[in-house]
């Protein structure tokens, strides 16, 4: 028989920021540190300003919940557009309102509103002197991305990609096998992303502001965990359709679409980003890699894990989000970015826009080294 | 034609005795079929096997037999074939019909005047899951096919031609045509196709192929073929996708007999080119029961000769892209 412990085992505590990364040197707006004084007790930290600049995309109502939970940030949420539907014990209806919520402003903006629409307020946060984690795919084109990048970078602010996946113990592993080389030598990849048309968020589907469609919504995730591993691709061809959803699918807005990169070493690797979950479902979707080598093979599935019954689907697995979240608060308090950063969002825009290349021209497209 | 009166006994005439005819030939012994056999080599230990009569010349076997079934290397196919409508016999022939299109519309344009069958052995379109999808798909299961994934994992066939790509036509050619014929089922006519190949450095045996196909109704589809190192397990997956569901099946899934690891050591290990097909009908054997059921009385196939035709343009058309690095119309 099992007997109960006397004492309850405190619950890990993942999202406990490291007092040992508190730095803020290189930062141009010193952001609250430990408070190096209260040496007798446990270290209290400042909260962080965090304002979520735009409720349009599906993530933002996540994060919400995820940083209102924390002591360690002071949380505003602009919703400019009235969606209405994130809760936050702050909303404001525009962006200078969530810009002038604090006199001294944020320390940090997370940005999740259209796609089109990242540009101007990460080039703000820059001018601002704010750090930065922006939802993807960082930009709509190539060139935004690389202004953003560089502004951040001049600007000597943290910019950072919204790519959940990258902390997901199942990319993880697969970064581990191709490092330790585990599979001898990978010669193909196949990745899926496969989610429901989001619902709730008519512009997805509006090039005006996704920049796209699937190709845009769903080539990246796998793009960023690709370029960790391999760099960037020698030669991108996409193929795509709107057969899907396609009375919901805005003009011009691919629904499938197949996009195979080809690297130097000779690896070639095809991601399916389609919006090809029926409706119906009992999850949103899913991601897959497949690696596979001259040693074997390695898939995985990074929201494999779930109890599941007839009509059930119950995820259990590790909150990506707040690992993404926590990595990002701790880069603000140390003044530096780390993965997923805006240089990987920048390259896997460039994957994105060579795809939409592609598919105009009907034939691959050379990516510049 | 011939106008002999058909018997009761079909008598199949098995050219090239090697791999895959041993896969065949239960099959036509389940028809009660009387087996000949013509081969290079192994002809006695076919004979021995499956009852089968030795014919020590091609012509000594196209006389005893009403129809052939050509199991010989890649690059052989076509010029059998001929022979054999000349001898006024039907024909099954492995796949891939031949190597070359313009070889494959020869096939065609014989098997039309001599008024005989070329049934091409497409023998994923009998593996019971694919013709369970196929059939679903056809009734509305999935609405308009939209996006449609083939995986197909072995390893390096034991047969050394196999990797010559002049007589096998390659990893594409050899093992990807079986789910581009899907792909082409399922969907359609193909408007364009791109294919990449990578090649393990310091062993071509171990390599893998993406071929990506854009039917000329909308749908695309991807094929990954991949030939693996020593001891890789053969697999085959699909996830097929359309406005109106989504069908997925992977072999590794669902065989129902499961063993532990300590049981599995002690299992005799695969050969890694023939399906192990213990748990389901034999669909070599539902192949060949199709195809003696059109040679007796007419009876239609699930697969024809033009199929066969198509496939092999397609696979073609995705060689020339691995070549040219572009996407070829066609």
């Amino acid at each position: 028989m099992l007997t109960p412990p006397d004492q309850p085992t405190a619950p890990a505590q993942p999202t406990a920021p490291s007092p040992s990364s508190a730095a803020s040197a290189g930062s141009p707006r010193p952001v609250p540190s430990v408070d190096a004084a209260a040496s007798a007790g446990p270290s209290r930290i400042a909260p962080l300003r965090v304002a979520l600049m735009s409720c349009a995309h599906t993530h933002a109502a996540g994060y919400a919940q995820l940083l209102e939970a924390r002591e360690d940030v002071d949380l505003v949420v602009a919703d400019p557009d009235g969606f209405g539907d994130v809760r936050g014990a702050r909303i404001v209806g525009s962006y200078d309102q969530a810009w002038d919520h604090w006199p001294e402003g944020p320390d940090a903006i997370v940005v999740t509103s259209a796609n089109a629409h990242h540009r101007d307020l990460v080039l703000e946060a820059a001018r601002r002197g704010v750090h930065v984690l922006c939802e993807k795919p960082l930009a709509t084109t190539v060139v935004d991305a690389e202004q953003m990048v560089a502004a951040c970078r001049e600007a000597g602010v943290v910019l950072m990609t919204a790519f959940p996946v990258h902390f997901s113990p199942a990319a993880e592993a697969l970064r581990s096998a191709v490092a330790e080389g585990s599979l001898g030598e990978v010669i193909g990849i196949t990745g899926t992303n496969n989610g429901k048309l989001p619902s709730t968020r008519a512009w997805f589907t509006d090039v005006e502001l996704s920049g796209g469609g699937a190709l845009v919504d769903h080539t990246v995730h796998i793009a960023e965990i690709l370029q960790d591993m391999f760099g960037a691709p020698a030669t991108v061809f996409a193929t795509a359709n709107r057969i899907l959803a396609a009375d919901r699918a805005g003009e011009g807005a691919e629904t499938a679409g197949l996009v195979t990169l080809t690297y130097p070493g000779g690896l070639v690797a095809t991601i399916d980003c389609s919006w090809s979950q029926p409706a119906d479902a009992l999850t949103w979707g899913g991601l897959t890699i497949q690696a596979i080598g001259t040693g074997g093979q390695l898939q995985v599935d990074a929201f494999a894990q779930h109890v599941g019954g007839p009509g059930h689907w119950l995820p259990y697995g590790v909150n990506l989000d707040a690992r993404l979240l926590e990595a990002f608060l701790d880069a603000v308090r140390a003044g530096e970015a780390v993965a997923p950063t805006g240089d990987v969002g920048l390259a896997s825009v460039r994957v994105v826009a060579a795809a939409q290349e592609s598919v105009r021209t009907g034939q691959p497209v050379a990516l510049q080294a | 034609m011939r106008t002999d009166p058909p018997e009761s006994t079909l008598r199949i005439g098995v050219i090239g005795t090697g791999g895959i005819s041993r896969a065949h030939a239960p099959g036509w012994r389940a028809v009660g079929a009387e087996l000949h056999c013509f081969s290079l080599a192994g002809a006695q230990e076919f004979a021995e096997q499956f009852d089968a009569t030795v014919h020590d010349s091609l012509e000594s076997l196209l006389a005893a037999v009403e129809a052939v079934d050509i199991c010989t290397p890649t690059d052989q196919h076509a010029d059998l074939i001929h022979r054999a409508l000349d001898a006024g016999l039907h024909v099954i022939s492995e796949k891939p019909l031949t190597l070359t299109p313009e070889a494959a519309q020869d096939v065609l344009d014989h098997a039309e005047r001599a008024g005989l069958l070329v049934l091409p052995a497409h023998v994923v379109r009998y593996f019971p899951q694919y013709a369970a999808a196929k059939r679903a798909i056809d009734a509305g299961a999935i609405g308009t096919p939209a996006v449609l994934r083939f995986e197909r994992t072995g390893s390096f066939p034991r047969q050394a031609w196999f990797g010559d790509e002049s007589r096998s036509g390659g990893i594409v050619m050899d093992q990807m045509i079986h789910d581009i014929d899907q792909a082409i089922w399922i969907a359609g006519p193909v408007a364009s196709v791109y294919a990449q190949q990578s090649t393990a450095p310091g062993d071509d045996t171990v390599r893998t192929g993406h071929v990506v196909l854009t039917h000329t109704g909308g749908a695309i589809s991807h094929c990954r073929g991949f030939w693996g190192p020593a001891g890789t397990a053969f697999r085959y997956t699909f996830d097929l996708a359309g406005d109106g569901g989504r069908l997925r099946y992977d072999s590794h899934g669902d065989s129902g007999i499961v063993f532990d690891a300590v049981a599995a050591a002690r299992q005799e290990s695969g050969d890694g080119f023939l399906p192990r097909v213990t748990t389901m009908d034999d669909p070599y054997a539902s192949e060949i029961r199709e195809f003696a059921a059109a040679i007796r009385d007419g009876a239609p196939t699930r697969v024809i000769a033009a199929d066969g035709a198509y496939a092999v343009a397609i696979s073609h058309a995705a060689i020339e892209s691995l070549h040219t690095g572009r996407s070829i119309a066609c």
